[in-house]
């Protein structure tokens, strides 16, 4: 199937003509048309796209391919159109896609309907020795519905090469063009209006390095309300987690570069928009708390010991019934007058042109020294902290140096646009691991604290309630252990980060070469 | 990969129609097949419309490798490969013994098809001798196609006196009754008494049809021409009684 190979069809070509133009050599037997229904799937942030693949349904089965391929890859057996990767059957498709879907929900993009004609090319022994297969897609079912594309495949039988490579030319001499690049996905996706470029949780913002700081700021704020716009229109229909995950990702990133990028805009919008912000990013806290901790319940009852693991199901149960009343409440707050009058004003601020005369000090420094300032600085003070915190690993001081960590992350990813992509990328992947090692021991002190202090609330009745308070304290203590372990290696995340060649790197890319004016 | 030889030490029993539409039945059920024709007369790759011809010789063949796998036709039908023969391939046994270990030659060149192919059947010629321990060895199962007559009855027992003498395990050895004429009493006596005294004789048998001899005509195995034909139904119910019995419905 690998080696099967496309071609276009000229317009007003008909099958006459195909038989017209191999008769001498060849006989054609037609077969019967094949009917096929597929749907198209992939998630809102385009993960099978992003990796080149392709999921669609026909039938009762599932199946993967490659993009510009035509083999299937991976095919599974469903009962029901797949939403979550745990819906999906254990199979080995289900192992691949794990990684890539994750918590993320499959959107049925599109349906795309095809219709197959094979004609078997037989040499003199009516010996089929290739099989010319004719398939024309539409977007909608019918024969009147308008055609996306119509193809010619050449299906190579094995052993018969050399009628394959003279099928070819005889085709490529009638006006069919071999066709490498083009997969009828992307007509497909177009015909249904979607684009794949349409949405990412990473930031690809494009800045000139001469631009003035007010504006370059304006510019990535913009970017980010937009993904705050784009994710609060689904959140209401809770598809999947992530949509709120990149709704509050986008609000962190906005009171971030409202904080660290200063005196680019007067101060009072300024303070007064953090705050606003500071709002907003609360008002989804209780969801995503009870998110996170739903999305761990295999994990954590796999940290439990066997006879405890159906214990602990209550816990979630719980959890489960707050969650849909925090739902409620989160939507609600959106529909507030509060929320709605803030991202008005934003936009609004947003949308005003730059002041000339700027009112804030650093409004009119040139971008790139911006960036390269506080890029540098924040750097610096990461390495001076963390050499600190070497020596004395108190959780306060590590949750403080996590905090250092985001922002410096923050402003990498704002002004990556500004820098070499090969050389920034790499900082950013080392910052990457120090910030995984700080995450996840910030994230076992906050489920630490959590199951703490949910223990204290009547989460069920009687023996139960006893029965789980013993599972939550197996898995405080397994908490505690994996703490500890987590503890053991960030000196050497650390050493590792703050590496001579590392710093070298930094000062390479971000030091200033001549004094500049950014206060 | 599992093997299977359509194999008998008589001639004219109806092995390479069973071949054939075995290897056809099985492909049709989705099960990666390839169709090893060993025999000279080359009547399973005639069958298959492909052209008896190979660049190798029997010595190229016995030395195996990539060349083999050059030398597979696709068949017809999905997943349905041959391996033909040609007439060259009747110095085969002579040339076996001028390499070494000369009984293990065939196990080691189908050993490169085991990540391709579920399923491999040999279409076997007539031979007891040193090509016959090649397939013995080579073959998980060996199916014997038996005309219920006194000779082949006899060329039966031959054949298990052969594999007793030789070592080979007879447990994989079975056989089912080819070309039979429900009118004559002989062939019902006989059929009863062999069930009866041998294990592995699958109750399961193939007529003596006219339509299994069209299949030179039609070149294509009488399963995939006429399948709701008597003919292919007696091979899809041999195919089954093989399943259960030999395979225990394990899966391929």
């Amino acid at each position: 199937m690998d080696n099967h190979l496309k071609f276009s069809l000229p317009d007003g070509y008909n099958q006459q003509q195909l038989a017209g133009a191999l008769a001498d050599h060849y006989a054609i037997k037609k077969e019967q048309p094949v009917l096929m229904s597929m749907a198209i799937y992939d998630t809102f942030d385009w993960r099978l796209f992003n990796k080149s693949l392709v999921l669609y349904t026909f039938e009762n089965s599932l199946f993967l391919r490659n993009l510009f391929k035509n083999n299937i890859i991976q095919s599974a057996v469903i009962t029901l159109p797949p939403v979550f990767i745990w819906d999906f059957p254990d199979s080995k498709l289900k192992a691949q896609l794990s990684t890539v879907l994750k918590m993320r929900a499959l959107l049925r993009l599109t349906e795309l309907h095809s219709r197959s004609t094979v004609h078997r090319i037989l040499n003199q022994d009516e010996k089929t020795v290739a099989r010319l297969v004719s398939e024309e897609f539409r977007s909608e079912r019918g024969k009147n519905a308008p055609v996306l594309a119509a193809y010619l495949w050449l299906q190579p039988v094995k052993g018969y090469t050399k009628d394959c490579r003279h099928l070819t030319k005889r085709l490529e001499a009638t006006g069919c063009a071999l066709l490498k690049k083009e997969d009828i996905y992307f007509k497909a996706i177009e015909a249904a209006g979607l684009n794949s470029d349409s949405y990412s949780s990473k930031l690809k913002i494009q800045l000139d390095p001469a631009m003035r700081s007010d504006e370059a700021t304006k510019i990535i704020l913009r970017y980010l309300l937009q993904i705050m716009k784009v994710n609060e229109a689904h959140l209401e229909k809770d598809l999947d987690t992530e949509f709120l995950h990149d709704f509050r990702v986008a609000i962190r990133r906005t009171r971030s570069a409202l904080g660290q990028i200063k005196s680019v805009f007067p101060q009072k919008p300024t303070s007064r928009f953090k705050k606003d912000f500071s709002f907003v990013g609360q008002l989804s806290n209780p969801l995503r708390d009870l998110d996170v901790y739903l999305l761990k319940a295999d994990a954590f009852k796999a940290m439990l010991p066997t006879a405890l693991r159906d214990d602990i199901d209550p816990l979630f149960d719980y959890l489960r019934k707050n969650r849909s009343k925090a739902l409620q409440k989160f939507i609600r707050s959106l529909q507030s007058k509060r929320y709605g009058q803030i991202m008005q004003d934003w936009e609004a601020f947003l949308d005003e042109p730059v002041q000339d005369p700027p009112l804030a000090c650093n409004a009119k420094v040139p971008i790139i020294a911006f960036a390269r300032k506080r890029i540098y600085k924040q750097y610096r003070r990461i390495v001076k902290d963390g050499s600190r915190t070497i020596e004395n690993t108190e959780d306060e001081k590590l949750h403080a140096l996590r905090i250092a960590c985001k922002k410096l992350r923050y402003l990498m990813e704002f002004f990556s646009s500004l820098f070499p992509s090969k050389k920034i990328n790499i900082l950013i992947a080392q910052l990457r691991t120090l910030q995984d090692n700080l995450g996840d021991f910030n994230d076992l002190c906050v489920q630490e604290e959590y199951l703490l202090n949910i223990a204290e609330e009547p989460l069920t009745t009687g023996h139960k309630q006893k029965k789980i308070l013993v599972a939550i304290g197996s898995l405080i203590g397994t908490l505690e252990g994996e703490k500890q372990i987590i503890k053991d290696t960030f000196a050497q995340t650390f050493a590792d980060y703050a590496s001579p060649p590392n710093k070298i790197a930094f000062s390479e890319l971000f030091a200033s070469k001549q004094k500049e004016t950014v206060r | 990969m599992r093997t299977l030889a359509i194999y008998s030490n008589k001639g004219g029993v109806g092995k390479t129609a069973t071949a054939v539409n075995l290897s056809y039945l099985a492909a049709q059920a989705g099960v990666k097949t390839l169709i090893c024709d060993l025999d000279p007369q080359s009547s399973a790759t005639y069958y298959f419309r492909i052209k008896p011809k190979l660049n190798y010789g029997p010595k190229g063949f016995i030395k195996g490798g990539e060349k083999i796998n050059k030398a597979i036709k696709g068949t017809d039908y999905k997943d349905l490969d041959l391996l033909p023969a040609d007439f060259t391939l009747r110095h085969l046994e002579a040339a076996i013994y001028k390499f070494k270990h000369p009984k293990e030659r065939l196990k080691k060149i189908i050993k490169l098809f085991e990540a391709e192919y579920d399923l491999i059947i040999f279409d076997c010629p007539v031979t007891i001798s040193i090509l016959a321990d090649n397939i013995f060895h080579a073959s998980e199962f060996i199916l014997v196609p038996l005309i219920p007559t006194t000779l082949s009855v006899r060329t039966y027992r031959q054949l298990l006196a052969f594999c007793r003498k030789n070592n080979y395990d007879t447990g994989k050895i079975y056989a089912f009754f080819s070309m039979v004429d429900r009118r004559k009493n002989m062939h019902m006596e006989l059929m009863a008494k062999m069930v009866k005294e041998y294990d592995g004789v699958l109750r399961s048998l193939i007529p003596y049809l006219s339509q299994i001899e069209r299949m030179g005509i039609d070149r294509r195995p009488v399963a995939a021409s006429a399948p709701e034909s008597v003919a292919s139904k007696a091979y899809r119910n041999l195919w089954v009684k093989f399943q259960k019995t030999a395979l225990a419905n394990k899966r391929f």
